[in-house]
């Protein structure tokens, strides 16, 4: 392509193109505010679901064939996303962010036949475009053998491996919680200025600390409930800041986030399986377990300042 | 693993949602492989504990070539852990718990002031499912445990139960060498006798106030112990050495060593 080309008419192959690539982005933005599946994705999904394209699955070997095993039956590699601008809290546009990602996904399952979405992982790419963020889900969307399609279908964000443990174990991860929930402190009286005054509690700034944690945890059983009667919280965000407001007075807002993993347990139920110890005869990282986090959503909080 | 999903289970991938939760829901940040584990070990979670703390640590004074503790430093730590430790222990109390499980206790920063230091406790409280009383520690409230699920199986496997975290704090001032005895080594390699006793005596004050509170615990023994050398933004010569480890007792009667099966050794062939 010489340098004058952008002068010169696009050809005929170029317009096509250009005109598939409109009518593609126009049909998505539309699809996504009908609350459908856009056209494209739905015509894979279809196709993976009645056999006429191959499955697609984000499970290792192992993982296929604990599954297989199950007889879960992988249909096809989902995901979803959500970008969202924080409009007025930048805490609660999380847990906005993520349900409708979730329902998002949950579309897709259906559209692809499944009861259940396995390995659920929550990423966000981290461009920092002014005060948004995107909220992506992905996952493998699979059939249970035996069981009719759900519009309502199970998502689990753990691994295919941990899923089957858990399902034998006759609890069932069901989807996701999130508890967020902000605060700010007018400090009018200055009470956060301990200078000289030795060792000392900022008790303020505890209680304020306590106190949105505890309601962040309160969100977080609250969202629980409709979708299971427990939570397996696996990241714990917090985080605090200080700015100076009028006449030089002190703020603070503090903020935490929890996002969970539901699950439906029977209270007290048998665990089917013996606990055998072994020693793995592995150096460094033991294979065995075979998990990795979840989430990179968020810097999470462990390993920092760890005691 | 057995191929048979429950009944039940499979239900609940039908889309038959079992509406009547009498018992609430519960919290944790309990790992999949966790939270089977520690039901496995016959206990329930129930909710997630929070505990958290802001602390102003005060001014030290401290002379340049001396190798000393300082306490304001010291108790500043030591307070503020155990102000986060309690309140989560209150928490874990109010919702009944027999326990805590996997706690982890974080210390954070706060950025706009180099004297605020903020302290975070954080667990899963538990029950043991069939209400047996005996795994309350030694004053009739909740155990506390920074083990992990799995650690708290193989625990309660090997004939004993945790009864309190305890900990022991030292911070301490590290004496500057004087310029002559600098000049004194060059060209040779010497051990630095007065840091290596600082480091000694530091680890051994923070060791022995654990130990301390093992007894004050009525524990038999303390698992899991570590000791951490931290500097929390301090000048180069202030070292913290932190003890933290889980007191144990054994449950009813210590299960003789012969009785506890021999773990088997696998060789994982995945990669």
């Amino acid at each position: 392509m010489g340098i004058f080309d952008i002068f010169k008419q696009p050809d005929a192959e170029t317009l096509a193109r250009r005109a598939a690539h409109d009518e593609r982005i126009a049909d998505i933005q539309s699809s996504l505010q009908r609350r459908e599946v856009p056209k494209a994705i739905r015509e894979r999904l279809e196709g993976a679901r009645s056999g006429r394209r191959p499955w697609t699955a984000t499970l290792t070997p192992a993982e296929l064939l604990i599954t297989r095993s199950h007889g879960l039956r992988p249909i096809a590699a989902i995901s979803a996303t959500c970008w969202l601008h924080y409009g007025w809290s930048w805490t609660e546009g999380h847990a906005e962010g993520w349900h409708t990602a979730l329902r998002r996904l949950k579309e897709e399952a259906w559209t692809a036949g499944a009861n259940a979405v396995l390995d659920v992982k929550m990423r966000t790419i981290p461009l920092g475009i002014d005060n948004s963020m995107d909220f992506t889900l992905s996952g493998t969307a699979v059939r249970v053998e035996g069981l009719p399609q759900s519009d309502d279908p199970i998502v689990a964000t753990v691994p295919a491996l941990e899923f089957v443990k858990l399902l034998e174990a006759d609890v069932v991860p069901t989807g996701l919680a999130i508890g967020a929930y902000y605060e700010w402190l007018n400090d009018w009286l200055n009470n956060t200025n301990l200078t000289w005054m030795g060792n000392i509690e900022s008790t303020r700034l505890s209680e304020l600390w306590q106190h949105v944690r505890q309601r962040a945890h309160q969100e977080l059983r609250t969202n629980a409930r409709p979708q299971g009667n427990g939570v397996l919280a696996h990241l714990n965000f917090s985080e605090m800041f200080e700015r100076e407001g009028q006449n030089k007075q002190k703020q603070y807002l503090a903020r935490h986030i929890v996002v969970a993993t539901t699950v439906d347990a029977r209270r007290a139920a048998a665990i089917p399986h013996d606990v055998r110890m072994v020693v793995d005869m592995h150096d460094g990282r033991t294979p065995l377990v075979g998990t990795t986090p979840h989430h990179q959503s968020y810097q999470s909080n462990e390993s920092e300042g760890a005691i | 693993m057995t191929d048979e999903i429950p009944e039940h289970a499979r239900d609940r991938l039908k889309g038959l949602r079992s509406s009547a939760h009498s018992t609430g829901v519960f919290t944790s940040d309990f790992s999949v492989n966790e939270f089977l584990l520690v039901r496995k070990a016959g206990f329930e979670p129930i909710g997630l504990c929070v505990g958290s703390c802001v602390y102003h640590v005060g001014i030290q004074y401290r002379s340049w070539s001396k190798n000393q503790e300082l306490d304001v430093l010291s108790k500043a730590m030591y307070h503020a852990r155990e102000l986060a430790m309690s309140r989560m222990r209150a928490e874990a109390t109010a919702m009944g718990a027999d326990g805590i499980v996997g706690v982890k206790l974080t210390i954070k920063r706060l950025e706009w002031d180099e004297h605020l230091l903020e302290f975070i406790a954080i667990g899963t409280g538990v029950v043991h499912g069939e209400g047996h009383p005996g795994f309350r520690a030694h004053d009739g409230g909740p155990f506390t445990s920074d083990l992990s699920g799995q650690d708290f199986w193989s625990l309660l496997h090997s004939g004993y139960r945790p009864v309190e975290m305890v900990m022991g704090s030292c911070v301490y001032h590290v004496a500057h060498r004087g310029i002559l005895a600098g000049l004194g080594s060059i060209g040779q390699n010497v051990e630095l006798e007065n840091y290596t006793s600082a480091m000694y005596e530091a680890r051994e004050i923070a060791i022995d106030r654990m130990q301390y509170e093992a007894e004050a615990a009525h524990a038999e023994g303390v698992v899991g112990v570590d000791i951490h050398e931290g500097s929390h933004g301090w000048q180069t010569h202030v070292i913290e050495f932190f003890a933290i480890g889980t007191a144990v007792l054994p449950l009813a009667q210590e299960i003789a060593p012969e009785a506890i099966p021999d773990p088997v050794m696998v060789l994982s062939v995945n990669d």
